[in-house]
């Protein structure tokens, strides 16, 4: 039982290997027309659409490391937005107390990464569901923590954030904030990509498959882990130092455990390790909420109409990603064309991966 | 002295709702190897249906008696969509039952607002050793001792629990044997479903619960249950009290706002030390 259990989790994580090196990734061609994609979107957008684009692009950061963590490592993190919490509140400490806000804003991430490494250190020694339920602890801990302590505001938070600038240009309006949160986007792709076509990205994804046989074909298992938690936390890190310059006010509450929910269904829906995957599901979640806040908020509907709606629609998602579309949106649509363009032939082939990736949120 | 066993009672009480509701989880997760995180969703429901079949008119007994089914059906429920499919591995529906979760804060809303519902229980108390004890406190330590005894019995006399207990030692060779798995799994959920409807109805009489008090309830559960590695119902009952009394003894002393963090720092730590003792090896290919 336990040799042959070793033996098929041996085969698939060749398979994967030899499967999905450039599909996960994203070429620079494509990050390109991204970036200038995004930007002219920027430049035209109304006011009013501005403000959900920024959204949508703070959200694809942290997402971007979701998907790298939970699809690419192999672990689950249900604490995200505790990351996002410390970037928040470091580039929002920093520039209340008067120091310059790059700085803050350098330093989000960093700090993020930090706090990252230092409960990582004994938290990734757990495995699976103690993983996911660990993350989640933290990050009450963290909320409860922050609600308690007099230089973070305690329950009230953090008031009158000055708004983002370098020298003497400030980013006045949101048209500034939506080229800074997609340019940010741009970097954390091009970093996310870079990791994953890296010799160190090929023993991540052996690590999803199975730790044991990862290790003994050579991979560090151990600190391959705490990088990949560093690298998302520091996005989910950059993410927030934006967030809290742009609201100019952050506290406990900014920072719920749905938030962190929130996170996971758009990778889950876009699909786990794959970069298009965490864009799109991030995209596709962001935009479903504005229209469910729309129509919660029509005439003649109940006060709680807002909140039952996206708790239904983002558990319908959920459940129905998980058990019916394991690989996730862009797989799925990635097979499909791969399927039609070359014909039955190949047909087996193509499926393979994407059953992998099924597994993968799986072990 | 008499606040120390004002604390003492007070924190075996509430101890009591996050054991039943560990037990649930670990009654769930031994057959099935999935946690599940709507566990204290059926806590919510049951307090809440409790108090809504109490102002319908039902008698006190009756009222909860259908409070625990309505969460016993929700368990099955749970369960259908959790290991119904084929397939699903234990991560998956680890995720599916977070889903549901969420859609029950939905339902909840829908069906009773967002507003904490309470109702009363065990009326008055008596004083003894000069401490004045409420009847509810007696009553909940009182239901969760036969519930732990009945649970016990139910493993290990009935052919029922004698198959659930077969599933969780080896769902192979329980397979071959002709239990069928599956089903043992549903069962599984049913009687976590129970088991989290009957400490949801406890508790409600002691603190007002809401749709999304669920939260609490699910982390010291979790951290009650991970006491015995999920495996264990009665290293649940043993950790949960120890949880319960130690929140009390912080919450009475004047450290009340730092309650979660001592509960979850233990749950940590208990978790990173059974990890450490556990080869990566041993936990892959079990």
């Amino acid at each position: 039982m336990t040799a042959q259990a070793q033996g098929t989790s041996v085969a698939s994580l060749l398979a994967r290997l030899r499967g999905r090196g450039e599909e996960a990734g994203i070429r620079l061609p494509h990050l390109a027309g991204l970036l200038v994609f995004t930007m002219a979107l920027a430049a035209v957008l109304g006011e009013a659409q501005l403000s959900v684009f920024i959204l949508l692009g703070l959200a694809a950061m942290v997402t971007v490391g979701v998907s790298l963590l939970m699809g690419y490592a192999g672990q689950v993190s249900l604490g995200q937005a505790a990351f996002y919490a410390v970037g928040g509140y470091t580039a929002g400490l920093m520039s209340v107390h008067g120091l310059p806000p790059l700085l803050g804003l350098a330093l989000a991430p960093v700090t993020a990464a930090v706090f990252a490494v230092v409960i990582g250190i004994p938290l990734l020694r757990l495995r699976g569901h103690h993983l996911a339920f660990a993350t989640l602890a933290t990050q009450l801990i963290l909320l409860s923590l922050a609600g308690e302590l007099e230089f973070l505001g305690g329950s009230i938070g953090l008031q009158g954030i000055p708004r983002f600038g370098v020298g003497g240009f400030e980013l006045e309006d949101d048209r500034g904030y939506a080229f800074l949160v997609w340019a940010a986007v741009a970097v954390v792709v091009l970093v996310a990509r870079n990791v994953i076509e890296s010799r160190q990205g090929r023993g991540l994804r052996a690590l999803a498959t199975s730790e044991v046989a990862a290790e003994s074909a050579g991979v560090a298992v151990g600190r391959s882990k705490l990088v990949v938690f560093a690298l998302s936390a520091a996005f989910a890190g950059l993410a927030g130092g934006i967030y809290a310059f742009y609201v100019g006010y952050i506290a406990p509450g900014s920072f719920p455990i749905l938030l962190s929910i929130e996170y996971v269904v758009m990778a889950v829906v876009g699909g786990l390790g794959t970069i298009w995957g965490a864009l799109v599901g991030a995209t596709a979640i962001i935009l479903l909420i504005q229209l469910l806040n729309n129509i919660g908020t029509m005439e003649g509907m109940p006060s709680y109409a807002p909140s039952v709606l996206s708790y239904a629609v983002y558990s319908v998602l959920l459940i129905a990603a998980v058990l019916f579309l394991p690989g996730g949106l862009v797989p799925a649509a990635r097979e499909r064309l791969v399927r039609r363009r070359n014909a039955p032939v190949d047909g087996a082939h193509v499926k393979a991966p994407s059953r992998d990736t099924g597994g993968e949120i799986t072990r | 002295m008499s606040n120390f066993l004002s604390y003492l009672i007070n924190g075996l009480a509430v101890g009591c709702g996050f054991a039943l509701i560990g037990s649930g989880l670990v009654a769930i997760h031994r057959v099935t190897r999935v946690v599940n995180f709507a566990q204290a969703m059926f806590a919510v429901v049951a307090g809440l249906s409790a108090a809504s079949f109490l102002s319908a008119g039902l008698p006190h007994g009756v009222a909860e008696l259908a409070a625990v089914l309505v969460a016993a059906a929700a368990g099955l429920v749970v369960g259908v969509l959790a290991i119904g499919r084929p397939g699903t591995s234990p991560l998956s529906a680890l995720i599916v039952t977070l889903g549901i979760g969420i859609f029950a804060y939905a339902v909840e809303i829908v069906v009773w607002g967002d507003q904490p519902r309470s109702f009363t229980g065990l009326r008055g108390s008596f004083t003894v050793a000069g401490v004045t004890v409420q009847k509810q406190y007696l009553l909940i330590v009182a239901v969760t001792a036969l519930t732990f005894t009945a649970l016990a019995l139910f493993f290990g006399r009935t052919y029922a629990g004698k198959g659930l207990t077969a599933c969780a030692s080896n769902p192979y060779a329980a397979r071959v044997v002709g239990i069928d798995v599956r089903r043992m799994g549903l069962l599984a959920f049913g009687l976590g479903g129970a088991l989290g409807g009957i400490a949801g109805v406890l508790v409600t009489p002691l603190q007002p619960i809401s749709f999304d008090s669920d939260v609490t309830l699910i982390v010291n559960g979790f951290a009650a249950a991970i006491f015995g590695g999920l495996q264990r119902p009665g290293a649940a009952l043993a950790g949960g009290l120890v949880l319960g009394v130690a929140e009390a003894m912080i919450a009475g002393y004047g450290l009340g706002s730092y309650q979660i963090e001592v509960a979850l720092g233990l749950m940590l730590a208990l978790m990173i030390w059974q990890a450490a003792r556990t080869p990566a090896l041993h936990e892959e290919t079990a």
